[in-house]
């Protein structure tokens, strides 16, 4: 007994040695238990703060990388935005919801500005709706912000449109509060600022009172803001005011426009030709067939006229596009065709 | 002395050592230095316990629960035997392994084995998991060839310190 316990103590190293070793291997072997591992591990609290101290000095290290990072996903997450804004913009524009104060009697059809000129005198914008959108002349066109200019004429897929800044363009408008109205016109020259002629001297206009549109045609529905006076001037014969005013539709940038559809009233047009016709006012008064005979004449002087007005479009639509040919977003198929068919 | 060592070593390994990934395989285990130091008639019992909260202490820090414990126990058990057969006869009892004592060839020679049991067996016990025998024999003998090189230079540069230049 004796020697044995001597032999231990002489050999103790080895008996130590077997059992840290024994140790060693249970903690390697009995690691897969997460419950078991957890004081012996990073996720222990002392090493686990330890690390936290060492990671934030490295963490300066890293830097640059992380700014170049962090840069690129910016600049991702701004793309990301932009195009947002753009749907939404788009979404906004479709609901009319950023002009709350109108009441939505009137369908519109958004559309893109494909082409359009700022600096002539006749400017025209081109825009990718056409009839097969039911998009018609004479019907209104705005934006997000206001009133942008009227149809001009249309092909099946494309129409040009007479914007405010264009000196045969002329809308009548009136000032916000008080029922005086006068005549939106523009001169060459700045492209936000228009002006109103023959509002009546006796009218209490001031300035900074917003100019909006007064549903007297059946273009644009009334109250559809158009600009705010600037100034306050008196027109050349002395008889009326001329204000000057800033508009509000920033044609600079603008890109989305919506198409008033169904605002516009063929039956009350007819009427008030037939009312300025003294021959068609007698058929009118005289009998009902006649009056059917002249409906279908009138169809088809429309339908005539609708033809014309489409040669017309075609050229006045080569002869814009030749004169902006380096203007952006020229429909290019279309202008092949139609230098073609020139040709 | 030894528990400042122990600091340092498991610092200097857990925050830069761990870090090298040589080829993309080879991390010395520059904690083999611990029980590279011990003198000659340090009582073997401590060397064992010192070597395996040495590795026990990396273990926690590297996440290889056992380990490095189980190679540096080994390692700890075999340094008195192996510094015995490298001593000279008529050196001093308490024979401290370095440069001076043992000769320069003698004392990497010292050191090369230690570091390759240590590395042997930790990556062995590693390979239990890895099945890739090429990967675990790259990253023994990069290892503890790295391991030696770095020692040496510790040892080289420790001997500066001190003004006492080492007997080549």
């Amino acid at each position: 007994m004796r020697a044995l316990i001597d032999l231990i103590v002489q050999n103790k190293h080895w008996f130590v040695f077997l059992l840290l070793e024994v140790t060693s291997l249970v903690f390697l072997f009995s690691y897969n238990g997460y419950q078991r591992s957890v004081y012996f591990t990073t996720a222990n609290d002392v090493v686990g703060s330890t690390y936290n101290v060492i990671s934030g000095i490295t963490s300066y290290l890293h830097l640059q990388e992380a700014n170049y990072e962090l840069e690129a996903t910016n600049e991702e997450l701004r793309k990301e935005v932009y195009e947002m804004r753009q749907q939404l913009e788009a979404i906004q524009q479709d609901s009319m919801k950023r002009l709350p104060a109108l009441p939505l009697k009137y369908d519109v059809v958004p559309a893109q500005i494909v082409n359009m000129t700022l600096h002539k005198s006749s400017n025209f914008i081109t825009i990718n709706k056409g009839e097969a959108d039911g998009i018609r002349p004479e019907m209104g066109v705005i934006c997000s912000r206001g009133v942008v200019g009227i149809v001009y004429m249309t092909s099946r897929h494309y129409s040009i449109v007479m914007p405010l800044l264009n000196v045969n363009s002329k809308i009548s408008c009136r000032l916000r509060g008080s029922d005086y109205f006068g005549s939106l016109v523009w001169q060459r020259g700045y492209a936000d600022i228009a002006y109103v002629t023959s509002v009546p001297r006796h009218a209490p206009v001031k300035e900074k009172t917003i100019v909006e549109t007064n549903g007297y045609s059946d273009i644009f529905p009334p109250g559809l803001p158009i600009g705010v006076v600037q100034r306050v001037g008196d027109s050349p014969d002395g008889m009326s005011y001329f204000l000057r005013v800033k508009l509000f539709t920033n044609f600079s940038t603008l890109r989305e426009v919506s198409v008033i559809t169904n605002y516009h009233s063929p039956e009350r047009r007819m009427l008030e030709e037939m009312a300025q016709d003294p021959a068609r006012q007698d058929s009118v008064l005289n009998s009902q067939e006649k009056q059917k005979e002249l409906e279908d004449k009138k169809r088809k002087d429309a339908e005539e006229k609708e033809e014309k007005e489409q040669l017309e479009l075609e050229r006045i639509k080569q002869q814009l596009e030749r004169e902006h040919s380096s203007s952006i977003a020229v429909p290019l198929n279309e202008n092949k065709v139609s230098t073609d068919t020139v040709r | 002395m030894r528990f400042f060592r122990l600091i340092i070593l498991i610092v200097l390994q857990v925050l830069v050592f761990n870090h090298i990934h040589l080829f993309g395989y080879i991390t010395p285990l520059v904690i083999g230095y611990m029980v590279v130091c011990f003198h000659r008639n340090t009582s073997r019992t401590a060397i064992l316990v010192w070597g395996f909260v040495t590795g026990l202490l990396f273990d926690i820090f590297s996440n290889t629960a056992g380990m490095a414990a189980a190679a540096c126990t080994l390692v700890a058990m075999i340094q008195p035997y192996w510094l015995n057969m490298l001593a000279p006869r008529d050196s001093a009892e308490d024979l401290t392994p370095s440069f001076a004592t043992l000769g320069f060839w003698n004392y990497i020679f010292y050191v090369i084995l230690l570091m390759f049991v240590l590395h042997g067996c930790f990556y062995l016990l590693d390979a239990f998991t890895l099945s890739d025998w090429r990967l675990t024999l790259l990253s023994i003998v990069g290892g503890f060839l790295l391991t030696t090189l770095i020692i040496v230079l510790i040892e080289l540069l420790i001997r500066a310190q001190k003004n006492t230049t080492p007997h080549l």
